[in-house]
């Protein structure tokens, strides 16, 4: 096994099948090390959220070798993807996509009972976790009592819950103004550096482009190039 | 550094259990208008289902009641008898040949036929006239309201239904009547004895032999009681070795060929039948639509949650709580409606029969009814890739 956190070597994806068959990733070579803060840029159809995807364990690559941490996952059955997803992935969407019906804290707990914490540890844990992304007076509120950028927030603590080692954000700005957008890219950065996530994020916005260590620049499926920052 | 794994990973059968049927019903109270919905489906197929077989077992009653009542272990009938009808006539014979045989307690005849009451009045109204031996008075009459059965011995002395008192003419006791053509005391009266046909009127065999105008050699019935200790079943069969020309039945024989008879060759069955099958597939459709709908609403939240890592197991059980608990709260709401409602229309003439076993069942067949319905919402889950939380 590698020492990157994600390793992912000669990736392809092919939707659709004979005439219709659209190839999304033609062979993508992309490693990650354990606790970077890496941003991945390109234009609409360029194969980012489907490289995203695949990293999530949500869809299975075509052809490749994809490693997360100790685990090789390039040829996993598609009924072993949950258990992998519950134990490497945390998940920040575009549109929040916290459960309508279920409070702040419930929607945190949900994935902490689901990973076997008890009903009190999942209690505090959620509370903490709430407190930790700023929103410690809103242990009771629905999604729909929030603004788009609180309701982002609860995402990114859900996404820290029982702290999995990678963090997968897909466009977390993109339902934000520039200020709310900046201001929950700096908590993500904030707690995965202090707590050694790591984290890939998917995103057109270029405002937030400084926050990252590395911006891997994808276009028709391959990466393009990349961009060091300075730590 | 964070470990190279989420801390805990997988979450016992229980919890998952407990978490996700949190979950569904939060879920389910979440949106109010498509819980009350469903609801109301449910509560209407428990209505519909229990008032038709509540009315169906209430006409049941009401045709096998004669025979439960009358105290009778077995029943010499004419041959070929389906039902309690009047018309046919057994050999008194029977009934002397029931006397002698071995594990017979007693014998008594009954006569059973048709008979009409003059009113003051001048019209006539049927009754189904009743005779029955003194001093025991095996078959009837039961329920009595007003007056004593010893006084049918009195000559000319009948029993009446109370409901049809003012059907008569104003009925009281002491009132005197014409029935088939003879003047008659009343002396008392029963109250819900209606069968399908006319009520049943009492008197003493003899009486009811001179107005149904029966042969001094004949009955309608004989009843039987069997010795203590004696199986009947054995009396019976001695009963009928001795009687070829007779059909010999124990009671509750006689009321399950009853029951055959209206539900199979009365139609009963069909008719009662059809309309509950009716509301158990309105009910059925409802819950099924509603469900599914409301997966199709919060597909977004479903794929979420497959997102994070639960499974179509996980959310198969989160549908399994939202069906068990529309069955069982459509229920409790659907069956307390249908006992108000059978206390309102109790009469004389009809009765909503609800026994517990209806209550449970009803039950049992809506968990069936509402987690088959969900069946249709775990299809479209199952459907649901993860993978479109991206999109």
């Amino acid at each position: 096994m590698s020492d990157y956190a994600i390793n992912v070597r000669n990736v392809t994806k092919v939707y659709g099948d004979g005439d219709n068959a659209f190839l999304a990733l033609k062979g993508v070579d992309f490693a990650v090390s354990p606790g970077e803060f890496v941003m991945l840029s390109g234009p609409s159809g360029s194969g980012k959220t489907t490289l995203l995807s695949i990293l999530g364990c949500v869809l299975t690559a075509t052809s490749g070798h994809i490693e997360l941490l100790t685990e090789d996952i390039s040829r996993v059955k598609e009924a072993h993807l949950p258990r992998l997803r519950r134990e490497y992935i945390g998940f920040v969407f575009q549109a929040h996509n916290l459960i309508a019906s279920l409070d702040a804290t419930q929607n945190i707990e949900l994935l902490l009972r689901m990973r076997g914490f008890g009903r009190a540890e999942a209690t505090a844990e959620a509370h903490r976790l709430l407190h930790a992304v700023g929103l410690g007076d809103k242990l009771e509120s629905r999604p729909g009592d929030l603004s788009g950028g609180q309701r982002q927030r609860v995402a990114i603590a859900r996404a820290l819950a029982g702290s999995p080692p990678i963090i997968l954000a897909d466009e977390p700005t993109a339902a934000l103004d520039a200020q709310n957008g900046l201001a929950v890219t700096e908590l993500l950065l904030r707690l995965a550096k202090d707590h050694g996530h790591t984290v890939v994020v998917v995103t057109h916005d270029s405002r937030i482009f400084h926050l990252a260590d590395r911006i891997v620049h994808i276009e028709d499926g391959l990466i393009a190039r990349e961009e060091k920052r300075a730590s | 550094m964070i470990a190279a794994r989420a801390i805990k990973t997988r979450a016992s059968f229980l919890v998952r259990l407990s978490t996700m049927g949190r979950v569904g019903l939060r879920m389910m109270f979440f949106d109010k208008a498509k819980l009350l919905g469903t609801l109301l489906g449910v509560v209407f197929a428990v209505v519909l289902v229990n008032q038709q077989l509540g009315i169906f077992l209430g006409l049941i009653y009401k045709n096998i009641m004669f025979v439960q009542n009358s105290r009778a272990d077995i029943w010499i009938t004419p041959p070929s008898t389906e039902n309690l009808t009047a018309g046919k006539t057994l050999p008194n014979a029977n009934l002397y040949a029931a006397k002698v045989t071995p594990g017979v307690a007693w014998a008594e005849p009954l006569l059973y036929g048709g008979g009409s009451v003059k009113t003051p009045s001048g019209g006539t109204e049927p009754i189904t006239l009743v005779g029955t031996r003194y001093p025991r008075y095996v078959g009837g009459p039961w329920n009595i309201v007003a007056g004593d059965a010893q006084r049918l011995s009195l000559p000319d002395t009948m029993f009446f239904e109370d409901s049809d008192r003012e059907t008569l003419g104003g009925l009281n006791l002491g009132s005197m009547r014409e029935v088939n053509g003879r003047r008659v005391t009343v002396g008392g009266f029963t109250w819900g004895l209606e069968p399908f046909g006319p009520s049943y009127a009492f008197a003493d065999y003899e009486t009811a032999r001179e107005l149904l105008h029966t042969a001094s050699d004949q009955c309608s019935y004989v009843l039987v009681g069997v010795e203590s200790g004696q199986d009947p079943s054995a009396v019976k069969a001695a009963l009928q070795a001795k009687m070829p020309g007779a059909l010999v039945m124990t009671g509750a024989e006689f009321k399950g060929k009853i029951e055959y008879f209206l539900v199979f060759k009365q139609s009963l069955g069909v008719s009662f039948g059809t309309s509950t099958l009716f509301g158990l597939i309105v009910g059925f459709v409802i819950v099924a639509l509603s469900m599914f709908s409301s997966v199709v609403d919060n597909v977004r939240e479903f794929g979420t949650l497959k997102a994070v890592g639960s499974t179509n197991f996980d959310l198969g059980m989160l549908l399994l709580v939202q069906s068990l608990t529309y069955a069982v709260l459509g229920s409790i709401i659907g069956l307390a409606l249908v006992t108000r409602m059978a206390a309102g229309i109790r009469s004389a003439k009809l009765a909503l029969v609800l026994p517990p076993w209806l209550t449970f069942g009803t039950v049992a067949v809506m968990i069936v009814v509402c987690v088959t319905a969900s069946s249709l919402a775990l299809l479209r889950i199952r459907k649901v890739e993860p993978a479109m939380v991206f999109r």
